[in-house]
């Protein structure tokens, strides 16, 4: 393509982007000149250049939108939305343009009469002779006075644009700049400004920063002088400044322009230089090469006494160093390069959800490294974009709210450390907890039962995971299947952090985190089976020692390892065991370290052997034949010209689950053949007394906390009224004992439509342990005491509990002949548990723990009406021929993996309510049969 | 290229570095290859693919170095043997395919190149693009690409 055709294409695109925001902020202060007049020049400028390159289609959009915008100028028409948005129109199809040359090398063809009908209606909707703004071309137009003048010559000379824009705005606005002598100024200024041009522009030109500096020296020289005609020039200088340097922030925003502009024109030049931007790769790899090798070159000469050769080492590696931050900063972009497009987003948002927002942008000029800016972009257009359609109420609801009618979303950036924290804040309705707990559970992302435990913010984040999307109400502008986990992902595999915290009512806050370049990343270098690896620091929260002699120590949970730190339970995995190279390291014997990593938002413990050294480190990607290993992120060589691996903790999260599920799946098989307890989730509560008391969750079918004041009295029992229904409440302990003002825990047991609250002093914990029931009890309510958490514990019977409360209740089944059962689970625990919910639903409970017990009771031609046990034992029953024709159902932790084969049900251990229910209706149809 | 001193114009011969993989002797085309160098503190990678030898520092490049050994289903070399390898350039990426050791460069008349035997080993025909018969015995002329290639390919597929 034509280089000329290129540099347009990059210039205009630039333009363009600028035009877009600015039109926003216009159409919010439609009396700010600037404004107006930059959008002027700016769109004045591609037309020009259009016509300049025979583009003719191009330059009649642009002149079309010209031409309208003039009219705005002139004061002929009114900005209003509908107005705006027809020069929007005018600017996309510009874009449109511009990609079909970006293409093609050539215009397209066609015409755009329509829209350009349209805008010149619109500007003829006012002005009575249009042909005469429309006609001539924009640099010869005459009747438009000295502002125009100015944009003319796009190489504008400076001195005097400011000038011109100058007088206007001196006469409307006070003085900016200045802050003493106020009196006296007008006058002076007035009668100084023709004079003063000529002589100081160019010198002023020269030397902008200073500038200020020099103001304040003449201000001090002239304190003391003449006032009349000592004033004039600093007064002018500032005033000249001020514009001038408005100018230039306008300018600099296209610096493409500016060069241009800066090229023809006299001293003013900007010393800017377009550059590839694969230049820049290549120089950023070779630095990198070079940080390399005098990485290496210091670590071979360490040690070393030469003065002869430390000395001009020295200065080597204080060169690169330099040389390095050099090169990072040309890949240095202001974050505000990727907002640009955003006010025009929530514009389009605002305007066709009928909306107010106000787009608030902070730390614009924050920089970051410009492959890292490009990787961003979208994910927070996606999330502005979000907030505006999902986090911002519509204005009637707002105002309802007591909540200003306009929503606001604030985006602002800046440096922490080595990395750039980027926050979107909007003050909406924040995220519905309840929605998203209900949509997590309904994905299989969690269970009611871990729901109960997490915080709101855990909830919350579920919006990050794959697949999650809450919009009820796919909009057109956000919604389209691309949720939260894209952007989280995308964030992620710049080694950056997403998080998110939200108020109801008040709003929601997203704030990233992201490396300030990918480039350079320091790291920590850990060791594990004689070979070492990197870790990158961000994402490592800490360190923790554990093992022989230190206070951590990792504890097992049914083959599972975790830690408790700071009184939290986080996984731990082994290195070793992940890559494979070796067992998983004995952290009761050996000292060893644990590396709290940040995996997706959550704490992850990687073990290994030591903790070697912190390295800025060069990260080289992958090659291909190694991309498929999630374990790594990249390698590098280090100072000493070895090849190390950089671990991946997101891609080591996911192994981690893999291999956990992995482990528990081969888990569940081993437990089908061999006879081994497992763990149960034991709820901890307190109730009557310190000591605590375990409840298996898996009984529990959900937490509730009554006010005090809900809990009636009638019959002798307290009841609660809970979803429409009485529900019985009975204390564990002696009697409720809940304090004022406080609100009473209470666990629900519900069973066929009716519930049953048990109420407690306090909920302690929840644990995952493998029980042991160590004695039994005759005391009632208590099956019998087990170690739990190193404490003695009474475990609840909660079969017994049910009975009390049920006390008053028409007997159930009383008619009926009592069923009899056979239990079979190798599981005492279990065993203990069942049996007694099934007596207390009418059934009359032969327990087995294993095989030589039923075979026993098989010898003794016991008879039954339903075998009830773990898919194991049954298929072994029937294997053995005992009880042919009987009715099995099978209980199991992983009903989905039974094969229902030959087994009359398959039902989830943890649902009660469902084996009573299909024991009833198995007895049902054995009556009926 | 004009000055080449055979008789025989350049496109009518080969040229091919020896290697010896195993009992073989293999021809790698001379244009194939970048460079030929002892493969030094090899870092190993685990869980990687299992032709996959390590990485290893190129002078300041990371190079991945593909078994050839593996890659042809040969037993694996002993552990004193460090063997050699031949560096290839591949897209932005060097391999290093490693080999038991380099010999000579030989030149072949192109003609002479003749078809795998049908009834080689599938995986070996798939690498291998002809034979020359020297004096002793054949030379296998591999594809370097496919050699590495497939490798390459491997987790993507």
């Amino acid at each position: 393509m034509d280089d000329l055709i290129s540099e347009f294409l990059t210039e205009t695109a630039e333009s363009l982007d600028v035009i877009d925001s600015e039109l926003v902020r216009f159409e919010n202060n439609p009396d700010d000149r600037a404004i107006l007049d930059n959008i002027f020049r700016l769109l004045h400028t591609v037309k020009g250049t259009c016509g300049f390159l025979g583009l003719p289609r191009l330059e009649a959009v642009a002149h079309a939108g010209e031409t309208l915008l003039g009219k705005f100028r002139d004061g002929e028409l009114k900005v209003t939305p509908p107005m705006v948005t027809l020069v929007l129109e005018s600017i996309d199809q510009i874009k449109v343009l511009l990609d079909a040359l970006e293409n093609t090398g050539v215009e397209p063809a066609g015409d755009d009469k329509p829209l350009i009908k349209r805008l010149e209606d619109a500007a003829m909707g006012v002005a009575q002779e249009p042909a005469a703004v429309a006609e001539p071309e924009a640099p010869a137009e005459p009747e438009v006075p000295e502002g125009f003048d100015v944009d003319l010559g796009r190489e504008l000379r400076p001195g005097e644009v400011s000038l011109a824009d100058l007088e206007a705005a001196f006469q409307n606005t006070e003085v900016e700049g200045v802050e003493p002598d106020a009196p006296a100024e007008e006058p002076v200024a007035e009668t100084a400004a023709p004079l003063g041009v000529g002589d100081f522009d160019p010198e002023l030109g020269r030397e902008i920063r200073p500038g200020e500096v020099s103001t304040a020296e003449l201000e001090a020289a002239f304190a003391s002088a003449e006032p009349d005609p000592g004033m004039a020039p600093p007064n002018i200088i500032t005033e000249d400044m001020s514009a001038e340097e408005a100018l230039q922030t306008a300018v600099a925003e296209l610096s493409g322009n500016d060069a241009a502009a800066g090229g023809e024109g006299g001293p003013r030049v900007q010393q800017t230089v377009r550059v590839g931007v694969d230049v820049l790769e290549a120089l950023m790899t070779t630095v990198s090469e070079l940080v390399l090798t005098r990485n290496q070159l210091m670590q071979t000469v360490r040690g070393i006494e030469d003065d002869e050769i430390k000395g001009p080492l020295q200065r080597l590696s204080a060169v690169t160093g330099e040389l390095q931050d050099g090169v990072m900063k040309t890949r240095m972009q202001p974050i505000g390069d990727a907002w640009r497009k955003l006010p025009r987003i929530v514009r389009d948002v605002s305007t066709e959800l009928g909306k107010k927002i106000e787009l608030v942008m902070d730390g614009n000029e924050t920089e970051l490294d410009r492959q890292v800016l490009e990787l961003i972009k979208d994910p927070l257009t996606h999330m502005v974009r979000n907030s505006a359609d999902h986090g911002l109420e519509m204005p009637a609801d707002r105002v309802q709210a007591g909540k200003p009618e306009k929503g606001t979303i604030k985006l602002s950036a800046y440096h922490e450390g080595g990395h750039i924290i980027i926050s979107i804040a909007d003050d909406g309705k924040g995220l519905d907890t309840k929605r998203i707990a209900e949509k997590a559970i309904e994905k299989g992302l969690t269970t009611t039962e871990e729901v109960s435990r997490l915080t709101e913010q855990q909830i919350h984040r579920f919006i990050f995971a794959a697949g999650f999307s809450t919009a009820a109400k796919v909009t057109n502008l956000s919604g389209r299947g691309v949720g939260m986990d894209v952007v989280r992902t995308n964030i992620e595999q710049i080694g950056g952090v997403v998080d998110v915290s939200s108020h109801a009512g008040r709003g929601t806050h997203f704030s990233i985190k992201i490396p300030l370049t990918l480039a350079i990343v320091s790291a920590l270098i850990i060791g594990c089976q004689d070979q070492r690896f990197a870790i990158p620091q961000l994402a490592v929260r800490e360190l923790v020692r554990v093992g022989a002699g230190s206070e951590h120590s990792v504890e097992t949970l049914n083959e599972a390892r975790v830690m408790r730190l700071r009184d939290r339970l986080m996984p731990i995995v082994d290195l070793h065991e992940v890559l494979g190279v070796g067992d998983r390291l004995d952290t009761e014997e050996t000292a060893a370290f644990v590396v709290v990593l940040d995996a997706g938002g959550r704490n992850v413990g990687l073990v290994v052997d030591n903790v070697l050294d912190t390295e800025e480190i060069v990260v080289k990607p992958l090659s291909e034949s190694l991309r498929g290993v999630q374990a790594y992120s990249g390698a590098t060589i280090l100072g000493d010209g070895s090849v190390i691996m950089i671990l991946d903790p997101n891609g080591l999260a996911g192994e981690i689950i893999s291999t956990m599920d992995d482990e528990a799946t081969a888990e569940a098989e081993a437990t089908k053949v061999s006879e081994v307890q497992e763990t149960q989730r034991l709820l901890l509560v307190r109730a009557g007394g310190e000591e605590p008391k375990a409840v298996p969750l898996s009984l529990v079918t959900r937490l509730e906390e009554f006010d005090p004041a809900t809990i009636e009295r009638t019959n002798d029992r307290d009841v609660v009224q809970y979803r429409g229904r009485l529900m019985p409440i009975v204390p564990m302990g002696a009697q409720m004992q809940c304090a004022e003002g406080q609100r009473q825990p209470v666990l629900v047991f519900s069973e066929n439509h009716t519930s049953i609250g048990l109420a407690v002093d306090e909920i302690v914990d929840v644990v995952e342990e493998r029980v042991d029931l160590q004695m039994g009890s005759d005391r009632q309510g208590v099956i019998g005491s087990a170690i739990i958490k190193g404490k003695a514990t009474d475990v609840v019977d909660i079969a017994w509990y049910l009975d009390q409360s049920r006390a008053g209740d028409v007997q159930r089944r009383s008619s009926q002949r009592r069923r009899r059962l056979l239990l079979v689970d190798a599981d005492a625990f279990t065993r203990r548990m069942i049996a007694p919910l099934l007596a207390a639903a009418g059934y009359d409970v032969t327990p087995a723990g294993g095989m030589h017990e039923v075979q026993r009771i098989a010898e003794a031609d016991d008879q039954f009406d339903a075998l009830v046990g773990d898919p194991a034992a049954l298929d072994r029953i029937r294997a053995q021929g005992y009880w042919p024709d009987l009715p099995t159902i099978a209980v199991t932790d992983w009903p989905e993996d039974t094969q229902a084969e030959g087994l009359t049900a398959v039902l989830p251990r943890s649902d009660r309510s469902a084996l009573i229910a299909t024991l009833d209706e198995v007895s049902q149809e054995e009556k009926a049969a | 290229m004009s000055n080449d001193s055979s008789e025989l114009g350049t496109e009518e011969i080969n040229e091919y570095v020896s290697v010896r993989i195993g009992d073989q002797l293999f021809g790698a085309p001379v244009n194939a290859i970048r460079e030929v160098f002892t493969p030094q503190s090899v870092t190993s990678v685990p869980r990687s693919p299992s032709e996959v030898a390590g990485l290893l520092n190129l002078r300041g490049r990371i190079v991945t170095a593909i078994d050839a050994r593996t890659r042809l289903g040969l037993p694996p070399r002993s552990a004193d043997e460090t063997g050699m390898a031949l560096g290839v350039e591949r897209g932005s990426e060097i391999f290093g395919l490693i080999v038991d050791s380099v010999g000579e460069v030989l030149r072949r008349p192109r003609a002479e190149l003749e078809p795998v035997p049908a009834h080689v080993d599938a995986s070996w025909r798939s690498m291998v693009t002809g034979v020359h018969r020297l004096e002793k015995e054949l030379l296998a002329v591999l594809d370097v690409s496919a050699v590495i290639g497939s490798a390459a390919g491997h987790e993507a597929a």
